[in-house]
């Protein structure tokens, strides 16, 4: 009885970094242990600011967002918090210092008493799927072996299904909802879209709405067909990686160079926009791998680059005359149109090494 | 897994013809130089690094790259200028962006139409086999004896020149007539640079301290004591530091650098069965406890420890110093803020970069050096009423 009274019930996810590839799992895995799960607030420029106040001014806008998100929780009383270090994905597949240190980070800069939930996970040490999940419940005083098994378990469910109906072209929010809801739904009829582009872009920064400036919405409102991440599978991104005689070297490769990779050598999209944080390390070398690919290939590409100063009007302005550059070119070209072929689906089995790779 | 992910080794250059070069990084050129002389093969020096250097490295680089590779990149154009053409490089992969940076020079040098044979050896497993396939790649020598030479006299002139340094450092701020040490150091720096037969380089390090001893210092003068922490290729490089030990000193302040070249290479190519004293790491990671669990690559882990080890062991400030955007830095950088306020050590951060004004890192430089020689002086006060 004793261990059942220890256990922590409730524990708070902020909505940053982690939570944009692997809530889903995270959902499954914490709702089959019992544990209730308190959401922090969507971004707001309100969130930012807390979070910018916390770190020093060199701190990259993902992680000040991930700052206040925290803070945001502890506002809300919730006084457990989930903060993952995901080391590394593969055998010297390194994520960037600034995530590999969240926790770090968290402890030292936030002077409030909380607890702190941090598994690890480091594949370059051998440290798996596995370790973290028990990790996670042993610090959450759960001791239940099947119970944490069967945790995983549902936590991949979620995961898988989540995968799918985001591939099947449904947008990020939508394919969220339902997974967690656990609703099925694949999108049928894919329109065919004058114009497409694919956006190299960490989740957490293309998702976040606020971060991201909406600009997903703001394509598919000049009727563009928008690429992302989650439309392409692991093993594609990672073939083409290779595809272009490159190596993997951060984890978060496949969701950039990865994609972009794709649908450069494919040709289905017409121009490659790549938004990145300003200061990001990782990202200024897989972009410019990019451009030197999309160069030689003649794909025009845009790289905008976003921190918590970024003004509306020059990101449209700027977005416009990309779309306005890649219609003419098209027209000009004959306009040939790409026509959009339908996602193949990969056996589940492939999809399981999915998560966190991602 | 293959290690030699990114060197693909280029066979066409005749080992006769073969001009090596390396990028500069402090005082790593000496025992470069004594390695590669010691297996017969030519070499050429890149210039040292200088603002005009920093122009070419900053023309063919990318925006966001951190200012070492600049530095790296304007090297390898300068030393293939010159007439090298094969470059060396050591590498640590999964560390931060460093583990890119000959992947990213290659595609840069390959553009400007530049022909080369890059040879990387990873710094990370099997590190003295890696190491020793590298140079037998470049000079083909297959004499153990020339092997042994140039990894004798390349690490005995190491030692030799760290010690000057840290001799330097003491001696500097102590020294009666001003300028003696910085004299010495360099007419040390020549004789070390000169040396080469094996028993004279295993002498070199007891003849700088029995040189340096002569230099009169004045003990009585209250010298506040600083660590240098940060990152590593900043550390050593005195140009990008804005050779920030000579300021501190000159100011009457001994810097205690953590990080030599000596004391990595020990460490990093030793077998752990030879290495039996606490590494410089080890410490750092049990210092570094309260404020961090795990290892985030690069030196953040280091510049922690160091600092709370600073602060038990009467230490009286920290000057830390990276490149702008380093991100294990960065990271260090927000833990320091905390670490100070609870170990009570004043800590000084530099973000440095090609865009970075020497005045103005001076006066902050001074300002730090004013308040922690007031602090000192308060707290010997405190001490000797205590006493009375």
């Amino acid at each position: 009885m004793n261990m059942i009274k220890d256990r922590i019930n409730k524990i708070g996810i902020p909505r940053a970094i982690s939570y944009y590839n692997n809530y889903p799992f995270y959902f499954g895995f914490f709702k089959k242990l019992g544990v209730d799960i308190v959401l922090s607030d969507k971004t707001t420029s309100d969130i930012i600011n807390k979070g910018s106040h916390y770190v020093v001014s060199d701190t990259c806008l993902p992680v000040k967002v991930f700052v206040g998100h925290v803070i945001n929780l502890l506002e809300k009383g919730c006084d457990t918090i989930f903060v993952p270090s995901i080391q590394s994905t593969g055998y010297k597949i390194n994520n960037c210092s600034k995530v590999r240190g969240l926790p770090e980070i968290i402890r030292n800069v936030i002077d409030k008493p909380f607890k702190m939930i941090e598994p690890t996970l480091d594949k370059t040490e051998n440290i798996g799927l596995r370790d973290f999940c028990f990790d996670t419940a042993s610090q959450l005083n759960i001791n239940d072996i099947s119970l944490v098994e069967d945790a995983m378990k549902e936590g991949w469910r979620v995961y898988d299904n989540f995968i799918m109906m985001a591939k099947s072209g449904l947008s990020y929010e939508k394919a969220l909802h339902n997974a967690i809801n656990d609703k099925f739904e694949i999108k049928q009829i894919e329109l065919v879209k004058p114009l497409s582009v694919v956006i190299m872009a960490h989740g957490y920064n293309l998702f976040d709405e606020r971060i991201s400036l909406y600009l997903i919405k703001k394509l598919e409102k000049m009727n563009v067909k928008v690429y992302t991440s989650l439309n392409v599978s692991v093993e594609d991104a990672r073939n083409s990686i290779n595809a272009l005689g490159e190596v993997q070297y951060w984890a978060n490769e496949l969701d950039l160079t990865g994609t972009a990779a794709y649908y450069l050598l494919n040709k289905k999209v017409d121009g490659i926009i790549a938004m990145s944080a300003f200061g990001c390390g990782p990202d200024s070398l897989m972009a410019e791998e990019i451009a030197f690919h999309a160069k030689k290939d003649g794909m025009p590409m845009l790289h905008l680059n976003i921190d918590e100063h970024t003004g509306e009007a020059g990101f449209v302005t700027r977005l416009e005359a990309f779309i306005d550059m890649l219609s003419r070119k098209k027209r000009k070209l004959g306009g040939k149109r790409n026509i959009v072929k339908p996602v193949e689906y990969k056996s589940k089995e492939t999809e399981k090494e999915a998560i966190f790779t991602k | 897994m293959s290690n030699n992910q990114y060197s693909q080794r280029d066979n066409s250059i005749r080992t006769k013809d073969r001009i090596i070069a390396w990028p500069r990084m402090g005082n790593i050129d000496l025992s470069m130089k004594a390695l590669v002389m010691g297996l017969d093969a030519k070499f050429i020096l890149p210039p040292k690094n200088t603002n005009e250097a920093l122009e070419i490295g900053v023309k063919n680089s990318i925006e966001d790259i951190c200012l070492p590779y600049k530095l790296n990149l304007a090297n390898y154009i300068m030393a293939l200028e010159k007439g090298a053409n094969t470059l060396m490089m050591f590498q640590a992969p999964g560390s931060c962006r460093f583990g890119n940076y000959t992947k990213m020079a290659q595609k840069t040098l390959n553009k400007l139409g530049y022909k080369y044979d890059m040879c990387v050896f990873d710094m990370y497993q099997s590190k003295m086999k890696q190491t020793l396939e590298a140079f037998w790649h470049v000079t083909r020598c297959l004499n153990p004896y020339k092997y042994y030479k140039g990894f004798s006299t390349g690490f005995n002139k190491a030692f030799a020149i760290d010690t000057a340094e840290r001799l330097l450092f003491y001696i500097r701020p102590r020294e009666i007539h001003k300028g003696e040490a910085e004299k010495c150091y360099k007419k040390w720096y020549k004789i070390i640079d000169e040396t080469t037969s094996v028993r004279e380089c295993k002498k070199l390090k007891k003849r700088v301290i029995e040189d340096f001893n002569k230099i009169q210092i004045d003990k009585d003068r209250i010298v506040p004591k600083v660590f240098l922490l940060g990152e590593f290729f900043v550390l050593l490089d005195p140009y990008t530091n804005q050779e920030i030990e000579k300021t501190l000193g000159d100011l009457g302040i001994e810097v205690q650098r953590q990080i030599f070249f000596s004391d990595w290479l020990e460490h990093v190519l030793k077998p752990s069965l030879f290495y039996k004293k606490e590494s410089h790491r080890e410490r750092a990671v049990r210092y570094a406890e309260k404020y961090m669990k795990r290892a985030i690559g690069g030196e953040c882990i280091e510049t922690v420890g160091d600092t709370v080890y600073a602060a038990r062991h009467g230490i009286d400030g920290i000057v830390h110093i990276m490149p702008f955007s380093c991100m294990p830095e960065i990271v260090s950088q927000n833990i320091l803020s905390k670490v100070s306020k609870e170990e009570d050590i004043p800590v000084l951060t530099l973000v440095l970069d090609e865009q970075t004004g020497k005045a103005g890192n001076i006066t902050r430089i001074e300002a730090f050096a004013d308040l922690i020689r007031r602090r000192k002086i308060k707290r010997s006060k405190k001490c000797n009423q205590e006493i009375k």
